[in-house]
């Protein structure tokens, strides 16, 4: 017996759970929301401290966060313990895996960058070949980007670019400052475009302020913290899900609550791993993977971090107009546009994060003592760093499995993840490199340091595939309106979707998915198919 | 008391502040002031040798002086403090560490035929050479190289975010308070 008539279970609230219930309890549909982690009162848990007042001086209590290099010690207790929730890759191909496991998932921390994919992503196969498409193009997700962009106050500037569609933005008027505009004219020269950074405006723009306040005070959405779901049953009969079974993260106990639809939003691996550990007659491979692509075509953007960091000569010493330095920017995709064969030695192409003001590391300074004190008091801030993220290409064997053995602190089978970065990466990071130092160089900065090393898979945090949506029930999971092809009251609302996913970072499009698919339930209700 | 300790009872002495009025309520709790365990004892020296202890801290004074009053790894203990990391790093750390301290006096008893610990400015910068080499993304190849470089960065890191750092900024005003939001165990 059911405690709540509730008309959906929700599992996570993040930015796909969060969404989620936002369109869903404003309809009038009763969500019950169940998710891991507890609930963040930012008044009781957040307080003031000096980093010397922590007890290992903002270094961090070593081997805390094997994989977690974001997390810093101010606020380690975020994040989740690694140690209670192990596992696996192989060991030469790390994987590093960032999650938090609290109400509002990793929209606590996210840095709000938020681009629209466009139809180079949506239909890659058709523009080089290589890949699948998406069984939606822009012109079907354009609707629900123009209502997302809004709720996040997403602020940029539109410029008419075709890898990089226009939105419902808050205008970016501001000036540049002089160093940004002589980056933008150097990378002009080379035909390279540029422009405003894109995010949601706020320090926060959550799941936790933006999403699930309204949807509570509609009184159609229940939440659960600390509801860690093991699995998910299946009516032997229909082979829809028709149970969702978890454990009081404190306590221990487990629970069983029926579930007439099942929107699944932990986030891509979790969502995959959860999929994986529900075995049964029906489906013994995992749930709704009789194509057998369940777990696979994981992918991410690969993060080149400080590619370039140069200096601003005239900055030095803080001499300079006042405003020579500050403000950041954003270069697209530029590489590989024309349709046909490759202009580089890769398929695709890379954006560029970059910013003007901050102070290279001391690292970078072949001195010591008094020497690189007096260095690092004439560049304070006169930086200009670049970070390239690049696309990366989903394979078939990059995948999530099931650990045979590892099980996390409460009795669930622990993931195995496969990734790594091939050729086409490699390449991609190699030219981002030569071409970033060339547009410092044509700037007049001088640049300190470059290099084309990326970050393991999964540090980018834009983690990605696993349950990809398409046209054919035997290469993909879900259809393109994130139900599963095999259940039909079975929705992955999460990066698990994505079959490609381009440069850009992924969250609005989660977002829009998850509008999209929202409001294509209710319609499906309505019309009595779910 | 060292002098540090001393200097901060000084300045917070009930004696030297006007007086201020409390009326105690039997019902409700007070707000106290309280200071960390570090700011009350002398750390005790966990990890590394005598000599070893002593070289690094040669070593971090070398990197990170006082310059201009400013406090410099000295004032900042960073080597106590590098000692009580350290105790609790991973292996591959702790080896990095001891190897390197090692190496560094074995070759100033070879070059000069004393410890590092005793060498003057000129003579512990030449054997700090290693550090002169182009920056590259990953660590050298050379141990020597590698370790001076974690080192330097350890050493300039627990320097920066020392109280003794705090207070000089907080005094020159460079920075208003020098507090992050820091988040607490939320269960
Ligand atoms: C530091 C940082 C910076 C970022 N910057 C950006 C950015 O600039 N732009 C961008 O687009 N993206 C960014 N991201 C990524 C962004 O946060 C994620 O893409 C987004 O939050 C994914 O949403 P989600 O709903 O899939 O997962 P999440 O937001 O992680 O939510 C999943 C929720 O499910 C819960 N859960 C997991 N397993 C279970 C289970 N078994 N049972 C119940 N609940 C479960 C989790 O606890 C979590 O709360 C950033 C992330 C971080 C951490």
């Amino acid at each position: 017996m059911a405690k709540f008539d509730h008309d959906v279970v929700i599992i996570g609230s993040g930015a796909s759970g969060g969404m989620a219930a936002y369109v869903l309890a404003q309809a009038g549909v009763k969500c019950l929301m169940l998710e891991a982690g507890p609930m963040v009162d930012f008044t009781r848990h957040r307080s003031l401290k000096a980093v010397y007042d922590l007890p290992f001086r903002g270094f961090g209590e070593p081997g805390r966060f094997p994989h977690i290099t974001q997390a810093s010690e101010f606020d380690a207790n975020l994040w989740i313990d690694e140690k209670k929730n192990p596992y696996s890759h192989p060991e030469n191909d790390p994987y590093y895996w960032v999650r938090i496991r609290l109400l509002g998932g990793k929209t606590l921390r996210w840095g709000r960058a938020s681009w629209r994919l466009s139809d180079y992503e949506f239909k890659c196969k058709d523009h080089d070949g290589w890949g699948e498409n998406w069984p939606i193009s822009l012109a079907d997700l354009a609707p629900f980007y123009d209502r997302v962009e809004p709720l996040i106050r997403v602020s940029g500037r539109n410029e008419g670019w075709a890898q990089m569609p226009d939105g419902k933005l808050l205008a970016d008027e501001s000036v540049d400052s002089l160093s940004i505009q002589r980056f933008n004219a150097s990378a002009r020269k080379l035909g390279v475009p540029t422009t405003k950074p894109r995010r949601a405006t706020g320090t926060l723009a959550s799941s936790v302020n933006l999403l699930l306040p309204v949807a509570q005070a509609t009184g159609n959405l229940t939440i659960v913290p600390n509801a860690i779901v093991r699995e998910l049953g299946v009516d032997p009969k229909t082979g829809l899900v028709n149970a969702v079974h978890y454990i009081d993260r404190r306590s221990r106990r487990e629970y069983t609550v029926p579930a007439k639809v099942l929107l699944l939003g932990a986030s891509t691996l979790e969502s995959a791993r959860l999929l994986l550990n529900s075995k049964s007659r029906q489906f013994p491979t995992g749930l709704a993977n009789t194509s057998g692509v369940l777990g696979r075509y994981l992918f991410d953007q690969f993060y080149v971090k400080n590619t370039v960091t140069a200096l601003v000569p005239e900055a030095r010493g803080g001499k300079g107009p006042r405003n020579l330095m500050g403000g950041a920017g954003y270069v697209p995709r530029f590489t590989n546009l024309k349709p046909g064969k490759p202009e580089k030695n890769y398929l695709r192409g890379w954006a560029w994060d970059f910013g003007s003001g901050g102070t290279p590391s001391p690292d970078l300074f072949p001195q010591w003592g008094a020497e690189l004190a007096q260095t690092m008091a004439d560049v304070q801030g006169a930086g200009f760093a670049m970070t390239t993220m690049g696309e990366s290409l989903p394979r078939y064997e990059h995948r999530i499995t099931i650990h045979p053995t590892l099980r996390d602190d409460w009795g669930i089978p622990a993931p195995h993840i496969e990734q790594r970065y091939t050729e086409n990466e490699h390449n991609m990071a190699k030219d981002a490199m030569e071409t970033g130092v060339a547009l410092c160089q044509g700037a007049g900065f001088e640049v300190l340091a470059a290099h084309a090393q990326m970050v393991p898979p999964g540090e980018s945090i834009h983690e990605l595939g696993t349950c990809r949506m398409g046209a054919d029930p035997k290469k993909s999971v879900l259809n393109a309106y994130n139900q599963a092809h095999d259940v039909r009251n079975l929705f992955v609302l999460d990066g698990g979707a994505f079959p490609s996913g381009g440069v850009q970072n992924p969250t609005l499009t989660i977002m829009a998915l998850t509008m999209r698919a929202s409001e294509y339930l209710m319609e499906q209700k309505k019309q009595g198919k779910i | 008391m060292n002098r540090r300790r001393l200097l901060q009872t000084i300045a917070a002495s009930p004696a030297l502040l006007p007086a201020q009025q409390v009326n105690p309520s039997p019902d409700e709790s007070a707000v106290l002031k309280a200071d960390s365990p570090d700011a009350a004892g002398e750390p005790v020296r966990r990890f590394f040798s005598p000599a070893q202890f002593a070289t690094l801290g040669a070593l971090a004074e070398r990197i990170a002086p006082s310059i201009g009053g400013r406090p410099g790894a000295k004032e900042a203990e960073a080597a106590a403090f590098l000692d009580f990391l350290l105790a609790s790093s991973p292996r591959s750390r702790q080896g990095l560490y001891q190897r390197g301290l090692d190496s560094l006096d074995r070759a100033a008893r070879a070059r000069y035929q004393k410890g590092f610990a005793e060498l003057g400015g000129a003579e512990a910068d030449a054997l700090l050479a290693p550090l002169k080499t182009k920056w590259t993304y990953t660590a050298p190849a050379d141990p020597q190289a590698a370790f001076l470089r974690a080192a330097k960065a350890d050493i300039l890191r627990a320097t920066a975010n020392s109280r003794a750092a705090a207070e000089a900024n907080a005094a020159g005003r460079r920075r208003a308070t020098g507090l992050n939001p820091y988040w607490h165990v939320i269960d």
